[in-house]
C-alpha cells in the first residue's frame, strides 16, 4: 500500500501546536517541483503527537517522522502533564520500535518452554489456535480457567479488557505492576477519605519533606515533579524551596536534597509520629485545619505519647539535634508538604508508615492549597491491594485452575519468585505472550501474537497521579508498522469474533482504533456542537483531551473514620545474626522495572549515582566494604533466605552501613541481543514475610549477608571511581 | 579579538540547583545526534562516545555526604585550546561563537581532544554501526561520523541551521527559545538554558548574570560560552 493510502485510511495526523526549539517552517515550505512521491516528501519531517507508554505517568509526546521514520521524540509543550519535557527512558523508545530483535510475525513454541525455539506462523493460525482453547473452555464450562495478567490499564483498553473476561466468563483479570500506587491509593482513601491518587504540588512548596519518595527516577510522575522541583528550587524571586530526605539510600532524589536523614529502614513511620508529636507539643501546627478535620491537640498528643524524642532517635538512628530541627522546620515554612514513597510503602509496616506521613500534609495545613496535596485527576478509583490479587491468581495457578494465561508485559522477570508467581505459572497449560521481544515471559510461552510498538499503535491513556487537571492522552501510529504485529486489543478483538455468541457481541468493533474514536466520541459529545471528525482531527494534532481543573470534585479532607496509625517494629525476613544487612531493591532511571534493559541507549546511559554502565552492581557503604575487604569492582556474593546472586561492587557513600542496594531492571534470560544474559536480578533475593492476616508486598524487608569473591567483577564505570578526583578544580 | 559580524553569540546557562541528573540530556543528544552505540568494552578503554556527560560528584563522609551533578558538554570557549592545534583547520571558531567541528577536513592527529581541557572531545576509534533497523532512527539532518574522525556537542548546530533559514525567510533573527539543542530542550527541570547571549534581554543572557554564576576551569582563560550556577543548599554538610 503506498505510504499516503495509508497515511489517509489511518487517520494519522500531523502536530500543528507550536513547538519551541526545534521544528522549523521550511519544514513545510519548500514545495518540490517534482510530485511529492506517496505523500512523504525526503527531508521533510512532520511531528506527530501521541502519548509514551514507557511508564504510568503518560507524558505526551511529539515525534518527528522524516521518511516515514520515526527520528526522534521530544515532549509535548501542550500536554499538562509533562510541558514539552521528557525522561530519559521517554526518549529512548524510539529504540523499542527499531529493536532488532523484535518479533516481527507470531510465534508457536516448537521446543520446551524457555528453549527459545518457536516456528513462526500466521495470524490466522495464531489466532486460531488461542480461539481453539478458549472454545474448549467454553465447551467444557470452564470460564473461569482463563486468566488475562497485564499492567494497571487504564481508557479504552481497560473497558475493552473489561468487556472481553466478563463476557466469556471469567473473574481473573490481574490488574498487576512491581511499582503500580495501589498502596498510596489506598493510604489516601484511609487517611482523606477519598479514593485517589494525590497530586503534590512541589512546585509551589517552601519546604519538601520526602520520605523515600523518589521522583525523578519514578514516582508517580517523574517529569512532572522533576519540572516542578526546578520550579520549587529557582523559578520563584527570592525563595528557594528547600528539600529534607529522609531514606536509608541516598537515591538519585535524595542526592538532590538539602538535607538527607538516614533513617533505619522501616522506622520511617515512626519519625513521621515523632516529628508530629514535636510539632503538636510545641503548638507548631496549623490549628485551623486541626480544628476543621476534628482533631484536638491534647488528644493527639496523648496518641503520640509513645513518639517521644529519645525513642524516635533511637529507632531510626538519628541525631535528636536533626529531628528537632526538621519538625521546626517543616512546621514553620509554610507551605510545607510531605511526600511518601516506595522505600517506606514496601517495608513490612508500610501501610501504617505511609499514612503517617500524609498526616504531617494534615498538620501543616496544606490540604487542597497551593504548595500541598490535592486529589490528582484522572478518576479516583483504581485497585487498592493489587498484590492480594497477584497471591490468589499464583494459589489458582497452583491448584491447576487455570487452563490459559493471556499475559501483557514481562511478569516472569518483574515478579519475586518468592510469591511463587514463575512456579505456578508454570503448571498452566496454555500460555499466550503478547511481548514485543522475547523477554522472559515470551519465553515461556506456547503461543506469541506481538505487539505493536508504542509508536505504531492505536490507544488513549489517562495519566494516574500525573496532574491535577483530567486528562485523556491519545496514542496514535507514527509510522507504518514494521513487523507483522498486530495491537494486543486487536488481537482480543479477532479471538472474540471468531468466538461467535456473546463474545462477538459484546465487542462489536471493527478495529481498537474505532474503539478509541468512539470512546473519544462519548467523552467531548456533550460539550461540542461541531462536527466530530474535525474535533477528533484536532484532538489527535493537541496529543489528547485536556481538560480543567477543578473538574475532579470535592478535595481532601481527613477521613474521621480513619483509625490511628500505629507502624510499629518492622519485621525482616532473615535473621540479624546471619544475615546482617539491609537489602534495598530500586527502579533504575535507566531501567525503572526492568523494561529499559533492552534498549542500548539505556545500557549506555551511566548511571547518575554510581556511573555504572551495562551492569547491575551492589550498592555498599565504603566503612562495611573495609570491613568486608572488599573493595570497588569486587565481585561479591549476596546471599539472602530465599536465594543468592553474584554482582560487582560499588562503594557508595550514600548509604547506611547495615544496608546494600541493588537495582532492578537486569538479570533477564530474554529480551533481545543487550539485555539478555547481562547482570542478575535482585528480585529473585527477595524473601516474602508472615504478615499474619494480610499478605503485603514488602520488598525492602529482606536481609542478605554478603561476601566476597574476587577482584573480578568487570565493573565499568564512567566517571571516576572516588568520583571527586580534582573537583577542587571544579570549585562546586 | 570578537568581530561582531554575526547577531548570534550562542551561550548556555546550566543551572545546578535544578539539575537533578536524571541524564535526560544524555539521551536526547545520543538521539538527535547520531552519537553511536558503545558497548561494554568500548567504555571499559575510555573509548565512549558520549557528547555530553553528567560528572558526579562525592562530598564527605557517611552519613555528613553530599552529591553535586555536573552536565559537561563542549564549552565552546571563544578562546578554544582545541582550535590553534588542529593541522587541518577542521576544529574553528564560527561567527556565533560556536566552535565547529568540519568531519570531513578532520585527519584524526586527536590533537584537539588532547588540548581540551574539559575532555569533551570524543574520537571515533572504532567503526561504529547500528544493527538494522535501529540505522532507520538516525537523523538525516546530520552526518554518520566514520572511523577516524573526532567528535563533540555542537549545541546542536543542525537545529540553529534550521531556525536561521527560516529566520532569514522571514527577514528577523531567531527569537529567544526559538532553537533549543535537544539537551535543554528535554531537560524536566530547565537546568539547561540555550540562547543569544549577544542580546542582553535573553533569558540565557538574564541567567548568565545571575550572583550564582561561575564557569569550568575559568582560570585557564579558555572564555567558555558555558555558565554554570552554583547550586545551593548541604550547607550543614
Amino acid at each position: 500500500m503506498k505510504r499516503r493510502t495509508f497515511l489517509q485510511l489511518g487517520g494519522m495526523t500531523a502536530a500543528g501546536a507550536a513547538l519551541a526549539g526545534c521544528r522549523s517552517g521550511n519544514e513545510k515550505l519548500i514545495p518540490y517541483l517534482i510530485p511529492a512521491d506517496e505523500g512523504v516528501t525526503p527531508g521533510k519531517a512532520e511531528y506527530y503527537a501521541s502519548s509514551c507508554r514507557f511508564c504510568p505517568a503518560g507524558c505526551g509526546i511529539l515525534v518527528r517522522v522524516s521518511d516515514g521514520r520515526a527520528k526522534k521524540v521530544e515532549g509535548n509543550p501542550a500536554h499538562p502533564v509533562n510541558r514539552g519535557k521528557l525522561c530519559a527512558r521517554g526518549q529512548a523508545i524510539l529504540q523499542e520500535l527499531y529493536h532488532p530483535d523484535r518479533i516481527a510475525q507470531p510465534l508457536k513454541r516448537s521446543g520446551s518452554r524457555g528453549s527459545g525455539e518457536f516456528r513462526k506462523i500466521s495470524w490466522d493460525e495464531g489466532i486460531a489456535l488461542l480461539t481453539e482453547k478458549l472454545k474448549a473452555l467454553q465447551q467444557e464450562k470452564t470460564t473461569d480457567r482463563l486468566a488475562l495478567l497485564t499492567p494497571p490499564l487504564s481508557g479504552t483498553l481497560a473497558d475493552l479488557t473489561d468487556r472481553f473476561m466478563a463476557a466469556f466468563g471469567s473473574p481473573n483479570h490481574l490488574s498487576f505492576e512491581l511499582l503500580a500506587p495501589d498502596w498510596l491509593r489506598r493510604a489516601t482513601r484511609q487517611a482523606f477519605g477519598r479514593a485517589s491518587l494525590p497530586w503534590y504540588d512541589l512546585a509551589e512548596t517552601r519546604y519538601l519533606l520526602g520520605f523515600g519518595a523518589d521522583f525523578v527516577e519514578h514516582h508517580l510522575s517523574p517529569v512532572q515533579y522533576g519540572h516542578a522541583f526546578g520550579r520549587m528550587r529557582q523559578a520563584r524571586d527570592t525563595v528557594r524551596g528547600h528539600f529534607t530526605y529522609v531514606g536509608g539510600r541516598m537515591s538519585l532524589t535524595g542526592a538532590s536534597a538539602d538535607r538527607w536523614l538516614p533513617a533505619r529502614p522501616g522506622s520511617e513511620g515512626t519519625l513521621a509520629l515523632g516529628l508530629a508529636r514535636l510539632i503538636l507539643a510545641d503548638s507548631l501546627h496549623d490549628e485551623q485545619a486541626l480544628a476543621a478535620s476534628g482533631l484536638q491537640r491534647e488528644k493527639l498528643l496523648r496518641r503520640l505519647a509513645g513518639y517521644q524524642l529519645t525513642r524516635v532517635a533511637e529507632q531510626t538512628g538519628l541525631p535528636q539535634q536533626a529531628i528537632v530541627e526538621v519538625a521546626r522546620e517543616f512546621a514553620t515554612t509554610r507551605p510545607a508538604l510531605a511526600m511518601a514513597g516506595e522505600a517506606v510503602a514496601f517495608q513490612s509496616n508500610g501501610p501504617e508508615a505511609v499514612r503517617a506521613v500524609l498526616l504531617l500534609n494534615l498538620l501543616a495545613g496544606n490540604l487542597n492549597r497551593p504548595g500541598g496535596v490535592y486529589p490528582a485527576g484522572g478518576g479516583g478509583a483504581g485497585p487498592e491491594n493489587s498484590f492480594s490479587g497477584l497471591l490468589s491468581l499464583v494459589a489458582k495457578m497452583r491448584a491447576d485452575r487455570i487452563g490459559v494465561a493471556m499475559i501483557q508485559g514481562n511478569p516472569v522477570h518483574a515478579i519475586p519468585p518468592a510469591t511463587g508467581f514463575q512456579e505456578a505459572l508454570a503448571r498452566v497449560p496454555f500460555i499466550v505472550s503478547f511481548a514485543t521481544l522475547l523477554d522472559d515471559t515470551a519465553l515461556q510461552a506456547d503461543l506469541i501474537l506481538p505487539d505493536h510498538a508504542a509508536l505504531e499503535s492505536w490507544g488513549d491513556v489517562i495519566p494516574q497521579g500525573s496532574a491535577r487537571e483530567a486528562v485523556v492522552g491519545l496514542i496514535q501510529p507514527v509510522v507504518t508498522p514494521l513487523g507483522d504485529t498486530r495491537q494486543i486489543p486487536d488481537s482480543l478483538l479477532a479471538t472474540a469474533h471468531r468466538l461467535g455468541g456473546g463474545m462477538a457481541a459484546s465487542l462489536p468493533f471493527q478495529s481498537y482504533r474505532e474503539m478509541v474514536k468512539g470512546a473519544m466520541r462519548r467523552r467531548i459529545a456533550p460539550a461540542r456542537g461541531t462536527d466530530f471528525e474535525t474535533a477528533w482531527t484536532e484532538l489527535l494534532r493537541q496529543g489528547g483531551l485536556f481538560g480543567k481543573i477543578g473538574s475532579t470534585g470535592e478535595g481532601f479532607r481527613r477521613a474521621t473514620a480513619a483509625a490511628w496509625p500505629e507502624p510499629g517494629e518492622p519485621r525482616f525476613a532473615g535473621d540479624e545474626k546471619e544475615y546482617p544487612l539491609h537489602l534495598q531493591v530500586f527502579p533504575s532511571t535507566a531501567f525503572y522495572d526492568g523494561r529499559g534493559a533492552p534498549l542500548p541507549w539505556l545500557q549506555q546511559l551511566p548511571d547518575p549515582m554510581s556511573t555504572v554502565v551495562w551492569d547491575s552492581w551492589v550498592e555498599i557503604n565504603p566503612r562495611t566494604a573495609a570491613e568486608l575487604g572488599i573493595s570497588h569492582g569486587d565481585l561479591v556474593e549476596v546471599t539472602s533466605p530465599a536465594g543468592s546472586l553474584r554482582a560487582p561492587a560499588v562503594i557508595y557513600p550514600g548509604i547506611r552501613p547495615d544496608m546494600v542496594a541493588i537495582p532492578l531492571g537486569q538479570g533477564q534470560q530474554g529480551g533481545g541481543r543487550y539485555a539478555r544474559g547481562r547482570g542478575a536480578n535482585p528480585l529473585s533475593l527477595l524473601a516474602m514475610i508472615d504478615e499474619g492476616t494480610e499478605p503485603r508486598p514488602a520488598w525492602h524487608a529482606t536481609r542478605v549477608r554478603l561476601t566476597r569473591v574476587s577482584e573480578k567483577g568487570n565493573l565499568v564505570t564512567a566517571g571516576h571511581p572516588q568520583g571527586s578526583y580534582r573537583s577542587d578544580l571544579v570549585g562546586i | 579579538m570578537e568581530k561582531m559580524t554575526s547577531p548570534y553569540r550562542w551561550g548556555m546557562v546550566i543551572d545546578l540547583d535544578r539539575c537533578t541528573g536524571c541524564g535526560a540530556c544524555v539521551v536526547a543528544c545520543q538521539a538527535e545526534n547520531n552519537v553511536a552505540l558503545c558497548d561494554k568494552k568500548e567504555i571499559s578503554e575510555g573509548r565512549g562516545m558520549q557528547w555530553l556527560r553528567i560528572e558526579r560528584f562525592w562530598a564527605g563522609e557517611y552519613p555528613d555526604v553530599r552529591v553535586r551533578f555536573l552536565p559537561v558538554l563542549c564549552q565552546h570557549c571563544h578562546d578554544a585550546p582545541c582550535e590553534p592545534v588542529c593541522p587541518v583547520y577542521a576544529s574553528y571558531h564560527n561567527p556565533d561563537g560556536l566552535n565547529g567541528q568540519v568531519y570531513n577536513r578532520c585527519v584524526g592527529t586527536r590533537y584537539c581532544g588532547n588540548n581540551c581541557p574539559y575532555a569533551v572531545r570524543v574520537f571515533n576509534f572504532y567503526p561504529h554501526t547500528w544493527p538494522q533497523p535501529l540505522d532507520s532512527q538516525l537523523s538525516p539532518d546530520i552526518t554518520v561520523r566514520s572511523r577516524g574522525v573526532m567528535e563533540k556537542c555542537t549545541f546542536c548546530v543542525q537545529r540553529i541551521r534550521r531556525a536561521k533559514e527560516e529566520a532569514r525567510g522571514e527577514e528577523r533573527v531567531i527569537r529567544d527559545g526559538e532553537v533549543q539543542p535537544a539537551c535543554s530542550q528535554t531537560c524536566p527541570s530547565e537546568a539547561l538554558v540555550f540562547g543569544n547571549l549577544a542580546d542582553p534581554r535573553s533569558r540565557v543572557s538574564r541567567l548568565s548574570r545571575s550572583p550564582r554564576r561561575f564557569q569550568l576551569l575559568e582560570h585557564l582563560g579558555t572564555h567558555p560560552s558555558v555558565y554554570y550556577l552554583k547550586g545551593g543548599g548541604r550547607e550543614h554538610v
